[in-house]
């Protein structure tokens, strides 16, 4: 944190810390227990801590770390009449050889071609609010609204909206413009679906900015402002640089939400098509491990989703890294 | 921008588009599904004369959307229960507590955090298959533990640490054991965390699809998300119908929006400006 004392963004005395501070500075609360005053507590005592985390290990270990060392050991081996039997890469090279994953990871590239959009649309939006443009409250409540609806819920209603006969297309009709076949024509379809993710979850990224400027010091604000500085001069000298750590946060959840959220649409929307066009990791994924049943391959797949992301987050906080020391 | 300029209104007025944007395509939906099949088809986007629940009736008897949402609210209580049981538990000890193993188990919980669900679903059908578990409530519940456990577990502890100690140990003074200082410190003392966590837990069981697909096949078993897909196929002619669906399964996230937009915007965004 560069700028400014944290905030609380809670109204009872204790606030969200961050974890590694508690760890740190704990009573140790062993020594105590051995003091002759509590002989018959010290069994008990020493034991509890173990209680309270036994039921969070045994579901993390079992049910999150086990089944990803499972699931890559699993993609090295058969589908079928080879189920169970080692394989080598051969899964690697059909998912490599398979044209709709091949589209899968070409829409992955166009996702983080999208990603400075998705990240700055939502920073500009929140720097007005926060810069108190007429009905800011509003505009908060508003735009965080459609970020805690499912995507089942978002889908349906923009099937509804986009279809070839629908509102939509009878409205730009209304002014002149040919009908397009938003969810049915290859070339258009995965733009429609990110725009309706975008439009469904840039008010997440929205209250995590504003929560940013929450922290951000308000005499640097008043101080740039007398010096006569413009909103884009404020934006780039004074903002980016203070919240570089909130705008890095938004990169990765973003970045992560894009790859790991959009099942919901893809599904009700358009199912993969028209031509497996909509296609991402995720509903491969899903494809292959319910209706092809090919359960390896579809390990194979979640094994090289998971590398994708571990990239993309890595590489992320690299430039980000670079770009803060420049400053 | 103290006071509105004429530059603001730069700004104000698309911002307003936006907003209306935002909330057009709900407002659009409960308006279809407030009209009879035949307004629809005349007319897409006057507003419907009168309150016309039929269709509402329609979707919430003879299209199962009763049943499912039993199904979702059964699944989401037991799996928010069981998540903030947990995820304090854990998060008290990983904060206050001192006990070998305890870093592993904190860095364990933040890896698990950057796993998501569709890179161990395939290992994770299977385990659950060979179990027994699948097309059962527990193993949906089961699975939602899993999901959003770490997510609750560094929520709870971030927030517990903040707790000061001397209030801990003033309780023990008194003669509390570790348990007694669980139950009574740090259960009431984190009750806005708590809260907090549990409206967002809640939201994402409410508003999952992808686990409930994979866990619970059949049609007896959907949850509220899984009925409004397959009312798509089922009434593609009867879009009014349709709409109600949507609607009886967005409006009880409305109203947790209303009443909890504080606490929600807090869990999202906990964790963003620290560290």
């Amino acid at each position: 944190m560069p700028v400014g004392r944290s905030t609380s963004v809670h109204s009872a005395g204790a606030e969200w810390t961050d974890e590694a501070r508690g760890l740190a500075s704990r009573r140790r609360w062993e020594a105590r227990a051995e003091t002759p005053r509590a002989p018959r507590r010290f069994r008990g005592d020493r034991l509890a801590p173990y209680v309270l985390v036994a039921p969070a290990l045994l579901i993390i270990l079992g049910l999150r770390l086990w089944p990803l060392l499972l699931g890559v050991n699993f993609s090295f081996t058969g589908d079928g009449d080879r189920d169970g039997m080692p394989v080598g890469l051969d899964n690697y090279a059909d998912l490599l050889s398979d044209p709709v994953f091949q589209i899968a990871l070409r829409n992955v590239g166009l996702l983080a071609l999208l990603l400075p959009v998705a990240v700055a649309v939502p920073g500009l939006l929140a720097t007005f609010i926060f810069l108190r443009v007429p009905g800011h409250r509003v505009f908060r409540s508003v735009y965080f609204f459609p970020a805690v609806l499912s995507p089942v819920i978002v889908g349906s209603i923009f099937n509804l909206l986009l279809a070839f006969d629908g509102p939509l297309n009878s409205l730009i009709e209304g002014i002149g413009l040919g009908p397009v076949d938003w969810l049915g024509d290859p070339k258009v379809a995965m733009f429609t679906v990110v725009g309706v993710h975008i439009w469904a979850t840039f008010g997440m990224a929205l209250v995590v900015f504003l929560a940013g400027f929450s922290t951000l010091d308000p005499t640097l604000v008043d101080a740039a402002r007398a010096d006569g500085a413009t909103v884009a001069q404020m934006i780039w000298h004074v903002i980016i640089p203070a919240l570089s750590r909130t705008i890095q946060f938004v990169f990765v959840t973003t970045m992560i939400g894009m790859l790991t959220s959009m099942f919901g649409l893809i599904y009700v929307m358009t199912s993969g098509g028209p031509g497996g066009s909509t296609y991402l990791p995720e509903y491969y994924i899903w494809v292959q491990q319910g209706q092809m049943n090919r359960p390896a391959l579809a390990s194979a797949a979640s094994t090289v989703l998971f590398l994708i992301m571990l990239v993309m987050g890595l590489v992320q906080i690299a430039l980000l890294r670079r770009a803060g020391r420049e400053d | 921008m103290r006071g509105p300029r004429a530059s603001t209104w730069i700004v104000a007025v698309p911002m307003m588009a936006l907003a209306l944007a935002t909330i057009y395509p709900l407002v659009f939906t409960a308006n279809v599904a407030m009209k009879t099949r035949h307004d629809y088809i005349l007319d897409r986007f006057s507003p419907a004369g009168s309150l016309n629940w039929d269709n509402v009736v329609t979707a919430w008897t003879s299209a199962g959307m009763a049943r499912y949402f039993v199904n979702s609210l059964i699944v989401v209580a037991a799996s928010v229960a069981l998540l903030l049981l947990f995820g304090s538990m854990a998060g008290f000890a990983l904060s206050h507590l001192r006990f070998r193993g305890s870093r592993a188990l904190f860095l364990g919980c933040l890896a698990a955090l950057f796993i998501p669900f569709q890179v161990i679903m395939v290992p994770l059908a299977r385990t659950m298959a060979d179990a027994g578990l699948i097309d059962t409530y527990p193993g949906l519940v089961l699975a939602y533990v899993a999901q959003f456990l770490p997510f609750t577990i560094y929520l709870m502890a971030s927030y517990y640490s903040g707790i000061p100690r001397e209030i801990v140990d003033a309780a023990r003074i008194d003669g509390n054991t570790v348990y007694g200082v669980f139950r009574r410190i740090m259960l009431p003392m984190g009750s806005p965390a708590l809260l907090s966590v549990g409206i967002l837990d809640a939201l994402f069981c409410w508003n999952d699809v992808l686990i409930a697909l994979l866990m619970m096949p059949s049609a007896q078993h959907r949850t509220l998300m899984v009925g409004v897909t397959s009312l798509r196929g089922q009434y593609s002619s009867d879009i009014p119908t349709f709409a109600s669906g949507v609607l009886i399964a967005a409006v009880p996230v409305l109203v947790v929006y209303l009443v909890f937009q504080r606490q929600i915007a807090d869990a999202v965004t906990a964790g963003s400006t620290k560290g």
